[in-house]
């Protein structure tokens, strides 16, 4: 007798294996940008906090500071990413219904999370860019609304996990490392984007300590990220039948070009070689610019292939109309 | 007024999806099964019919994740889980959370709808011929009786497995 493949049970039809075709692209681009601009917040408030750069110039004249500019624009990232949460709702208009049940909604808490952070970001990010005196930029009170702003941040990045974790009947998604993952790459995709935007807007030169600094910790931040990318799917792969099924259509599936080429490519492979072939350069300007964007599109693809291969878990009946054709065979 | 519950008996579902057209031209207007807020799902080469109801679950999670309340539970009209139109933002949320597959986007009127016992008349009952959906008292239904022989299927799918 020749191999043959176990046959998929006849009643296992298609459906279950359908990942959800409800929340696509909009919504990838939505955990993606809000992550990345809140990640990018936190490192650029960190840089501000304990390096203090100022580089003042004056535009129409008015002073712009644009070393503040270059690190604490996260915020307008976030601002950005918002508009694709209600470009993706049925009617667009309703959008502001959306905070009307933060005691048990995650899309309420995550409207008012979001909110906050816009809101303060902005406003931290106008004040430090624009120096105007009557600010008193550098008094002590600032570091309130800074603290909140910071924390607010983390509750942006975590958030993207979140919104996907509340969904109770998605093995794939149903779990804590999805935030951490999240919050991960929120963290690697915004020092990658903090190192580009000062290197762009030739705040430090490229051999600066601060941009080594900045470099190394992205490439620990990409090494954590994945371990827990790795935990994060082994784990799931034991879960449950369709959380074996979602990682299979992620790594072997349809979905398949999205891990390998968006995720494992873009997001790790290519960004690290580049980063250590940059290293034996003195830092290649260019080398570093290109791994950075690179990685920031793998950010992307991360979000994209979590999102399209979550499969539901089939209804609680499935079992029985199994035990039903189970039944029939016997007969 | 007592509590009424559907109930679907799925040995008798012939699969004709009679139900699903009577519920689209019900709430809709439209003879257009996928604007039904039932749906039956087949497994034809083996002849199973199921035909997938909202259950009105007593912890629904459609209404606990919906961020606006436009998903609601209505104690006085058979304890029902319903959507408010005019509440409904259409974010899906719902339909992601429920495990039975339930509410569905409705793409004309851009809304997430979900069966709503049809305000006490439910379409699908007056309609199905092979009497495999019907509405029920929820206290005849024997909750008893239904635990035990739930519990005698789950020894015997133990042993099956």
């Amino acid at each position: 007798m020749g191999m043959r493949t176990e046959p998929i049970h006849p009643i296992r039809t298609m459906r279950y294996l359908k990942p959800q075709e409800h929340w696509g692209w909009i919504i990838a681009i939505y955990l993606y940008l809000a992550g990345m601009g809140a990640g990018s917040y936190i490192i650029g408030t960190v840089m501000n906090w304990f390096v203090h750069p100022s580089s003042v110039v004056t535009i129409w004249g008015q002073p712009l500071d644009t070393a503040k500019a270059a690190l604490l624009w996260g915020p307008i990232l976030v601002a950005i990413g918002a508009p694709f949460l209600i470009l993706d709702l049925g009617i667009k208009k309703r959008f502001l219904y959306a905070c009307l049940n933060p005691r048990t909604s995650w899309v309420a808490r995550g409207f008012i999370i979001l909110s906050i952070f816009i809101i303060f970001g902005l406003v931290l990010l106008a004040k430090s860019a624009l120096p105007f005196g009557w600010l008193h930029a550098e008094s002590g009170l600032w570091y309130i609304p800074e603290v909140i702003a910071f924390a607010f941040a983390f509750g942006t990045a975590l958030y993207t996990g979140i919104l996907l974790k509340a969904t109770k009947s998605i093995p794939l998604w149903n779990t804590y490392f999805l935030p951490l993952l999240f919050l991960v790459s929120a963290l690697s995709t915004g020092s990658m984007a903090i190192v580009l935007s000062t290197l762009g807007s030739g705040l430090f030169p490229h051999d600066a300590t601060v941009v080594k600094v900045l470099i190394g910790g992205e490439q620990i931040l990409v090494v954590i990220e994945g371990i827990v990318l790795y935990l994060y799917l082994s784990r799931r792969y034991r879960a449950s039948e369709q959380g074996k099924d979602s990682v299979r259509l992620l790594l072997f599936g349809e979905k398949k070009f999205i891990f390998w080429g968006g995720i494992v490519l873009l997001g790790f492979i290519f960004p690290f070689v580049l980063e250590s072939i940059a290293s034996f350069y003195h830092g290649n300007v260019w080398l570093i610019f290109s791994s950075g964007v690179i990685l920031l599109c793998g950010g992307f693809f991360l979000r994209l292939g979590v999102l399209s291969a979550g499969i539901k878990e089939q209804i609680p009946m499935q079992r029985w109309t199994e035990f039903q054709y189970d039944l029939r065979k016997m007969n | 007024m007592e509590e009424k519950v559907l109930v679907v008996d799925q040995q008798k579902c012939t699969g004709c999806r009679q139900c699903e057209l009577v519920c689209s031209v019900y709430h809709t207007g439209s003879s257009n099964p996928s604007r039904s807020r039932i749906k039956v799902f087949k497994w034809e080469h083996v002849g199973i019919y199921l035909p997938l109801i909202c259950n009105h679950c007593e912890k629904a999670y459609c209404l606990e994740v919906c961020p606006t309340k436009a998903c609601h539970r209505e104690p006085e009209l058979n304890n029902r889980v319903v959507i408010d139109k005019n509440l409904c933002i259409g974010c899906k949320t719902c339909i992601m959370a429920c495990p039975f597959d339930h509410p569905f986007f409705d793409v004309t009127e851009r809304v997430t709808v979900k069966c709503d016992y049809c305000d006490g008349d439910p379409q699908c009952v007056a309609f199905c011929y092979a009497k495999a959906v019907f509405f029920a008292d929820a206290d005849q239904m024997n909750i008893g009786k239904k635990r035990e022989a739930a519990n005698k299927f789950l020894e015997s799918i133990k042993q099956i497995r």
